[in-house]
């Protein structure tokens, strides 16, 4: 610790620098990751708030919710337990003088069972009739507000915002909870087709019923339009800024130490051991790191603070703790080829002979 | 107080018709108290004699004592603690961190040596003698040639070693320097039982030696 904060005191510009390089890119990978985060958590938002655990969908569906439709006697079959509930979903696009039009994801519930007993409502109350609607709170932003009577798709029916509830997101759009004769006039189906999957509290839910398969919920997750491709492209980028920050690393420090090997060559004529230079070396990449990560959480508070509620963003303290954590890993990695090259320096190449 | 004997010391460089035998059969021996100074002009083989004699290279034959301890049959690591209990080195560059001050090089020595470096009272008459007082608190990039020799002077000798080997330590010093330096190398021999070797080709030492030798070719002779 000795050389390396003398060292980082004395040559202030060159490391500066440095830090500024690696907390740039430490900055980009918190944003990214909090923005993998935070749509992640928009696609699934509604789902992990059922607290489900296996899903029922159509056979041919393959595990894919949107593409699952379940025919009315279907859903009573699998309907019986009290820990199972029908979600029939379809997108729809709400609509009313002086509010914005809004694409979202409809979801009718049964509510005589547990998903819509089970729906915390942040204001007003749950719906009674199929001409009542639940929204997310988001539509609040955008000039939606209870009493209101809007329009769903292009349906000539109203429809009452009867409350809200927070975190009602699938597939990145805000979901309005109806009733499942709502649903079935949206799309269109009759009263033969009763919804689109039945969710379970159980682990262990399977089915007999024909033409129906059971998936986890991380199944059903994955096959969610886009997501598992979101969430792929954002860890690949993550994964690639990670390692140029090794590199940055790397190769700063090679620099540097190969500046500093014919005094390094000195100190082990005059019997310093290598571990003691070399755990300058390890410090001395790992301050480095820590000053970029600290600077990057600062801006990143920053950023958390004037960042418009629209952008999908999830600051995670554990996932913070975790990149961070990487990140220092990588510092270390990094050092290795000069500590490599500081217990290999011969004190001959610089007295001679 | 520790002597230093060569014997029967053989060093080749290269290969084949490019071989060269660099010291031949050269034997040594400086006891506690003397100053020796090993004299040759450039490619006389001073620097191989000199990282032979201090375990930074093995010969090719013979061995090299320090007390006891022969140093040829000695693993790295107890070479490494050898050369920072017993043998300090004085050498042209590179001697200075760049990025510690004066003083924080005797610091340096003080977190890797955690024992038994030149007592404080002693210390500041070497200091005092080599005039560094007043650049203590300096970067060596902010120093003279001769004033960063004099500090590098000053640290080797804080570590208190019992045998010094110098590698033309008054390169790049003025004349009244070098007799200080040669004055202050003198007197730790004689004083305090320093086995002092100095190899160079800078005559203006020869006052304070108790013995020169010659290296021609390899061979060493006594002058």
């Amino acid at each position: 610790m000795f050389l390396a904060f003398n060292e980082l005191k004395q040559e202030k510009l060159r490391y500066i620098m440095i830090i500024i390089m690696l907390a740039l890119l430490s900055y980009l990978i918190f944003i990214l990751t909090s923005l993998t985060l935070g749509l992640a958590n928009e696609n699934t938002a509604a789902i992990t708030g059922w607290n489900v655990k296996t899903g029922v969908l159509e056979k041919s569906s393959d595990a894919n919710l949107r593409q699952s439709l379940l025919t009315a006697d279907q859903v009573k079959k699998l309907t019986k337990d009290s820990d199972t509930a029908v979600v029939a979903e379809t997108s729809v696009v709400t609509k009313d003088k002086g509010a914005s039009k809004i694409s979202a994801t409809f979801v009718g519930l049964n509510k005589s069972q547990f998903i819509a007993k089970e729906l915390q409502i942040t204001s007003g109350r749950k719906a009674k009739t199929s001409s009542e609607i639940v929204m997310d709170d988001s539509f609040q932003n955008k000039d939606y507000k209870l009493g209101q009577k809007v329009s769903l798709n292009d349906s000539s029916k109203k429809y009452k915002i009867i409350g809200f509830t927070h975190d009602a997101k699938l597939n990145i759009a805000p979901i309005v909870y109806g009733s499942i004769s709502t649903w079935q006039n949206l799309r269109e189906i009759g009263t033969n087709f009763g919804g689109s999957g039945i969710f379970s509290k159980k682990a262990d839910f399977t089915t007999s019923v024909k033409n129906t398969k059971a998936y986890t919920l991380k199944e059903i997750i994955n096959k969610l339009p886009g997501y598992s491709s979101q969430n792929m492209t954002f860890s690949f980028m993550i994964g690639f800024l990670m390692i140029i920050s090794l590199v940055i690393v790397a190769v700063f420090l090679y620099i540097i130490t190969l500046q500093k090997l014919p005094n390094y060559a000195v100190l082990r004529a005059q019997g310093v051991p290598s571990g003691f230079l070399i755990r300058a070396t390890l410090a001395q990449s790992l301050i480095l790191m820590i000053f970029g990560l600290i600077a990057a959480l600062i801006l990143v508070a920053i950023t958390a603070l004037a960042m418009p509620a629209d952008v999908p963003m999830t600051f995670n303290l554990g996932l913070t703790a975790a990149v961070s954590a990487a990140m220092i890993i990588m510092a270390i990695i990094g050092a290795l080829i000069p500590v490599r090259m500081i217990a290999k320096v011969d004190p001959v190449s610089v007295i001679g002979g | 107080m520790e002597n230093i004997t060569l014997r029967n010391i053989n060093k080749y460089f290269g290969q084949d018709i490019s071989r060269v035998h660099v010291l031949k059969d050269l034997s040594f021996s400086a006891d506690p108290g003397e100053m020796v100074l090993i004299l040759g002009p450039s490619g006389s083989g001073k620097s191989t004699f000199l990282t032979i004699a201090g375990g930074l290279q093995t010969p090719d034959s013979g061995s090299v004592f320090i007390g006891n301890e022969d140093l040829t049959k000695l693993s790295n690591k107890k070479k490494e603690e050898l050369r920072l209990n017993k043998i300090g080195f004085i050498l042209q560059a590179y001697n200075l961190v760049p990025y510690l001050t004066v003083k924080q090089q005797f610091d340096l020595v003080d977190r890797v040596k955690k024992t038994a470096n030149m007592p404080r009272e002693e210390f500041n008459q070497v200091i005092q003698k080599l005039d560094i007082g007043p650049i203590l608190n300096k970067y060596p990039d902010t120093l003279s040639g001769g004033q960063k020799q004099r500090a590098a002077i000053a640290r080797s000798l804080y570590a208190n070693p019992d045998i010094i080997l110098a590698d033309e330590p008054t390169a790049s010093l003025d004349a009244k320097r070098v007799k200080e330096v040669g004055g202050l190398l003198q007197d730790l021999a004689h004083q305090y039982q320093k086995t002092i070797i100095v190899v160079t080709h800078d005559i203006r030492l020869n006052d304070f030696a108790d013995k020169i030798y010659h290296l021609d070719d390899g061979l060493l002779h006594l002058a």
